[in-house]
């Protein structure tokens, strides 16, 4: 299809921007533990890119669905239900007065996310190239 | 029970790791053994200074020196001042050893006297013996009575004492025959050389009436180094001084000195045979017992009201921490109440600035040495050189002590305060100020708490602290919000009310908030009229979010004190709470906790928000009913405040117990604008924090405000897999904004000594301070889970350590079917059951309101440690006996235990838990007796009756127990409930469901809780 290769480029920027917001959070963890950033900046920074973060995953996952990318909806599809239960509890913020109790858990959830960002980005890497190179191969 | 004797603990069971693997282990122990004075650790620093410089002959040496009566022998000991000052030890404040050469070591045989008694006959005695691996009669009992020519404790028994000691060293130079009764076998076995001829003798030895105990000697030998088998130290015998010869009363059967407490439970596990008398269960009647020997080993250590450690022998490896089942770490209160004399004296640096660590910030302490001729200071904590600056330059004298020490509390005292100069402020030191926020709504008119809040407040205006600069200010609400002028120029106040409550706004920009002093008169005037004002408002909404963020607008600016006063669940605006009530259905659920958590993150917001500007919140609520006291007590956790909490307030009953607390509450001695950090040496840290209060950063306690009644509790681990130090040291500092303006540091600086044995740091273990550790971790635990899993991890805990501590001994000792446990937690599973039926933790649904439930969890996890131990053990009394006597003293009043079986039907009891009194008339108590104490009432209802002093001498003299009573405790005030036996529902609701030790409502007896902790050691044992 003709659209491929730009929804793989959406893809391929959301990603980006999910990896950007996420390593964001780390820091500013890491900034708190090591007493550079106090408890209210460093949870208000968090807490003003969560949100964005999890709508940015949700249309990625949703994205995948709608471009028929049933593999990538599925790969992405626990963390968008994890988010949601998040977002329904309502324990997807850091919780300020706690944050020191809640440090190490959070950095790890951030550090997993992170991971399975990255592993998303080589899969939407490698399968935008193949999108990319398919049509130039047809042509030859 | 049988009490065996503590003092063996020492040498026999342990691991026989031989005490000479670690040299350096040693000392520091050593000064530990009751010393006269400050001279202790002379002896400890000493000999850890002699050692590093001494060859491995001498490490005996310090023993040598030890015997008083060496007579020209200590003369080897004495350590040159370089040595000196090589160690961290040393005091400067401490006489070299050579100047008082009859130094502590002889102490510490005077001291062990009393042990000696308990010492057993060896037949019984397994662990010389039959159980301790290696022979005792490697040891040489030495005959020399040597002690008691110089010291003088030591005579009384003298002649008696054959004087074990552990030889360690064949090499010393002494050689002679010291001894360890039987209970050094480790000691023994390195001694083969000596020749074992003594053990007879110490036979002898042990047939004297009053053995002597070799305990002390060997102690600084062994002590506290890595290996275990040394461990036994001077603490040791400190533990049987305190509990010296209970042996006494012992069967013969279990006439054994031991190392450890037992209950002989007769019975198979599994049945109830009474083999255990509940009589012969260990109860604190005598109130808390503090580890004695620590404050005695370390007397330049804080005062234990600031600072409790759970055990005050720190393991050296996280193995031996791992094994410590027990929460590992500290209690402090950082502004306990001292006695008079006692008081923290206050330092003034003003030209030199406040003497610090370079590098880890330490502030200079007694444990401080100086070197280099006085130039340079080590820190204790982080072993940095630093310099001394040049205006606090003072030379050394021979000893190396500082010339200037008398002049220089902060360096002979573990409590300082220095006044802080300008770089410990970011803003000018704030002025107390208080500000009160008044529900009016018409369940607060009701009860008259405005009025008694009115009235109250009034009569404190004069002794606020910080007078002239005390500010004050006043918004009350219902379902609006109104707001107080109260410019000094006016006359009368202005009220001005905002009835906008989704957008709040400050009408206006200042004179909401007074300077008391300036506008006394309108202050006086507002306060005259507040209770008439809203005598007749009928308005049963509360805006208690919109007026927390008015009164937010106003305060931060400043900061200050907060006092709400809530009678109403808060119904409009933001911060409005559902009434989610007692739902029964979700006790057992995993929805259970979040009862007990905030509803609306509002309130941790605002929380947050509150101590970010330095206001602390007090909550008074008043509500009959459901007030959500889990969601609006976040506002106080977080700020280091305080719930009060008085359930259905009625002005007629409850006012005097308000006025007082009120009263206490706006003038005890209040830090304002506090942080908190606790130190500690290399190898350490402190983990996690419990209590009321914000973490500022990883380590930093933010505090709006403090005072003398709450308390904090932090728990430690080890960073490193082990310990190279001999000594931790902690330093707590609190630097706060005292009332009269000045900016103040508060620093009490302890030592622990590091211990390879794990025997030993159950035998320092502080029961009170694990106590408020585990029922705080507990505390936070029903938050997260339910009920049930927060009390069983009380349980598991006690079970976990006392198998630990079973298994230590369990081996050489054919301990059979008795429950063993260290002398220093004889009462940790009493109050590990007392925590268990504590109003935060017990039961279920029915068992305790939830209001109820959550207000004690906030103040439990605020008290300090002997509050805590009170609420959970009260006293009960038996008075009749004293007010028929016309002159009864005060010290015959005795604690009887907390069970149904001590009331005695023809007694009068009272019951106190620091909170409360209830007054309980037995049935067939004298009726004169009831007459005259309740007047004509006696007969009637006593829910009806109040006790009030009548005109005769038996009516007054109860009222001056009681008054007596109150003044031990001025925290709270305790209101009188009265009770007559039978009366039910009364009698069961107010006493005999806080009778600890009985049967309540599906609980453990006292009784059952022991025989079910022992089955649950036993099992898998």
């Amino acid at each position: 299809m003709a659209w491929d290769p730009i929804f793989w480029l959406i893809f391929f920027v959301m990603n980006i921007i999910l990896i950007a917001l996420t390593i964001y959070q780390i820091v500013c963890l890491s900034d708190l533990e090591a007493d550079y950033l106090n408890p209210y900046d460093s949870s208000s920074r968090i807490n003003s890119v969560v949100v964005p973060e999890m709508v940015v995953q949700g249309v990625l996952c949703a994205l995948f669905l709608l471009t028929g990318n049933f593999y990538m909806f599925l790969l992405t599809l626990p963390n968008a239900c994890y988010n949601a239960r998040l977002f329904m509890k309502q324990q997807h913020l850091i919780d300020v007065t706690e944050v020191f109790r809640s440090l190490d858990a959070e950095k790890k959830y951030r550090l997993i996310k992170l991971a399975f960002y990255l592993v998303l980005f080589v899969v939407v890497l490698i399968s935008s190239l193949i999108c990319f190179i398919q049509p130039i191969n047809s042509i030859e | 029970m049988g009490t065996e004797d503590p003092s063996r603990k020492n040498f026999p069971y342990r691991p026989a790791a031989s005490p000479f693997s670690s040299p350096q282990s040693t000392m520091p122990f050593l000064s530990s053994p009751p010393v006269v004075g400050s001279q202790g650790p002379i002896g400890g620093s000493n000999s850890s200074s002699v050692r590093p410089s001494t060859t491995p002959a001498s490490q005996t040496s310090p023993f040598i020196s030890s015997r008083p009566a060496v007579g020209p022998e200590p003369s080897n000991f004495r350590p040159g001042p370089p040595v000196r000052s090589t160690t961290p030890f040393m005091n400067p404040s401490q006489p070299s050893y050579s100047q008082t050469p009859a130094g502590p070591f002889q102490r510490a045989p005077g001291q062990q006297f009393p042990s000696n008694t308990q010492v057993p006959p060896p037949r019984t005695s397994p662990m010389g013996q039959q159980a301790s691996p290696m022979p005792t009669n490697h040891s040489a009992a030495s005959y020399t009575s040597m002690p008691a020519l110089q010291n003088p404790n030591y005579q009384s028994s003298a002649e008696s004492s054959y004087f074990a000691r552990p030889n360690l060293q064949q090499s010393s130079p002494s050689m002679r025959p010291y001894f360890a009764p039987g209970t050094q076998p480790n000691a023994a076995a390195q001694t083969a050389p000596v020749p074992s001829a003594s053990f007879l003798n110490h036979q002898n030895n042990y047939v004297q009436p009053p053995p002597v105990a070799p305990t002390p000697f060997i102690s600084p030998q062994h002590g506290y180094a890595p290996p275990p088998p040394g461990a036994t130290l001077g603490p040791y015998s400190m533990d049987k001084i305190r509990a010296p010869s209970s042996t006494a009363s012992l069967g013969p059967a279990q006439g054994l000195a031991e190392d450890f407490n037992s209950l002989s439970i007769g019975s198979v596990p599994g049945s109830f045979d009474p083999g255990l008398d509940s009589k012969a269960l260990p109860r604190p009647l005598d109130g808390d017992l503090e580890p004695k020997s620590y404050a005695e080993m370390y007397p330049l250590n804080c005062n234990s009201r600031y600072l409790r450690l759970a055990t005050s022998a720190i393991p050296n490896s996280q193995s031996l921490a791992s094994r410590w089942h027990l929460p590992l770490g500290a209690v402090v209160c950082p502004l306990a109440e001292a006695p008079t004399g006692e008081e923290v004296p206050i330092v003034n640096f003003a030209t030199t600035g406040i003497v610090r660590c370079k590098r880890c910030r330490t502030y200079i302490n007694p444990y401080v040495t100086f070197t280099d001729g006085g130039r340079k200071w080590q820190c204790n904590i982080c072993t940095l050189l630093n310099e001394v600056p040049g205006d606090y330059f003072a030379p050394l004298d021979a000893g190396g002590r500082r010339i200037d020490l008398d002049k220089r509390p902060e360096l002979v005292k573990g409590s300082v305060e220095f006044v802080a100069p300008t770089e410990y402020m970011v803003r000018p030191p704030m002025p107390p100020l208080y500000f009160f926020l008044i529900d009016v709504s018409i369940s607060a008119v009701r009860s008259g708490v405005i009025e008694v809040v009115a009235q109250t407040i009034k009569s404190c205006l004069d002794t606020l602290p910080g007078y002239p600069r005390t500010q004050i200010g006043f918004i009350t609400f219902d379902s609006t919000i109104q707001f107080y002028n109260m410019k000094s120029s006016l006359t009368q106040p202005q009220m001005m009310v905002v009835s906008d409550l989704e957008d709040i706004f400050v009408p206006l920009p200042d004179d909401l908030l007074v300077n008391l002093s300036e506008s006394r008169s309108v202050v006086d005037a507002f306060l005259d009229s507040l209770p008439s004002m809203f005598q007749d408002n009928v308005n049963v909404e509360s805006a208690f979010g919109p007026a927390l963020k008015a009164a937010y607008m106003i305060m931060n600016q400043l900061g200050g004190k907060l006092l709400i006063f809530q009678n109403t669940l808060p119904s409009l605006g933001v911060g409005r709470l559902r009434l989610r009530g007692d739902d029964l259905r979700a006790y057992g659920t995993d929805k259970e906790h979040a009862l007990r958590t905030p509803e609306d993150p509002f309130y941790k917001q605002m929380a947050a928000e509150f101590t970010k500007y330095q206001i602390a919140v007090n909550i008074y609520a008043f509500s009959d009913k459901y007030t959500d006291i889990a969601s609006i007590g976040t506002l106080a956790k977080y700020t280091g405040g305080q719930v009060y909490y008085y359930p259905n307030f009625q002005a007629t009953i409850h006012k005097e117990r308000l006025q007082h607390e009120l009263a206490r509450d706006l003038t005890r001695e209040t830090a304002w604008e506090a942080v908190l950090r606790i130190r500690c040496g290399r190898g350490v840290r402190f983990t996690s924090y419990h209590g009321n209060f914000m973490l500022r950063s990883t380590d930093l306690l933010a505090l709006p405000a403090v005072d003398c009644d709450k308390a904090y509790a932090m728990q430690l681990c080890l960073e490193e897999t082990l310990l190279t130090t001999q000594t931790v040291y902690f330093q707590v500092a609190l630097l706060y904004t005292s009332s009269s303006g000045e900016r103040r540091i508060r620093v009490h600086t302890a030592a622990a000594p590091v211990v390879a044995d794990l025997g030993e740091m159950y035998r320092q273990a502080d029961t009170g301070a694990i106590i408020s550790l585990l029922g705080r971790l507990a505390i936070e635990k029903s938050l997260t889970s339910k009920l049930e899993d927060a009390r069983n991890s009380i349980q598991l805990r006690i079970v976990k350590a006392l198998k630990e501590y079973r298994n230590l001994y369990a081996v050489q000792h054919r301990v059979g079917s008795r429950m063993i446990y260290p002398e220093s937690l004889k009462f940790l599973p009493l109050y590990g059951l007392a925590l268990y039926k504590s109003t935060a933790l017990r039961g279920g649904y029915a068992d305790a309101q939830l209001d109820e439930r959550c207000a004690a969890g906030f103040t439990m996890m605020a008290l300090p440690v002997k509050k805590l131990l009170k609420l959970l053990y009260p006293n009960l009394i038996r008075i009749d006996e004293c007010l028929l006597k016309a002159d009864a003293l005060e010290s015959t009043w005795k604690k009887v235990p907390l069970a149904a079986d001590s009331l005695d039907p023809t007694g009068l009891y009272v019951y106190d838990d620091g909170f409360r009194f209830v007054v309980w008339f037995g049935r067939q108590l004298l009726p004169d007796i009831a007459r005259n104490l309740l007047g004509e009432d006696y007969t009637t209802d006593y829910s009806r009756v109040s006790l009030y002093e009548h005109d005769n001498a038996m009516s007054r003299k109860l009222m001056k127990i009681l008054k007596t009573f109150r003044e031990t405790d001025p925290s709270y005030y305790q209101l009188c409930h009265l009770v007559r036996q039978g009366e039910q529902p009364r009698e069961g609701f107010f006493l005999l469901v806080n009778l600890v030790e009985d049967q309540v409502g599906g609980m453990n007896s006292y009784l059952d809780w022991i025989l079910q902790i022992h089955r649950q050691i036993q099992q898998n044992a």
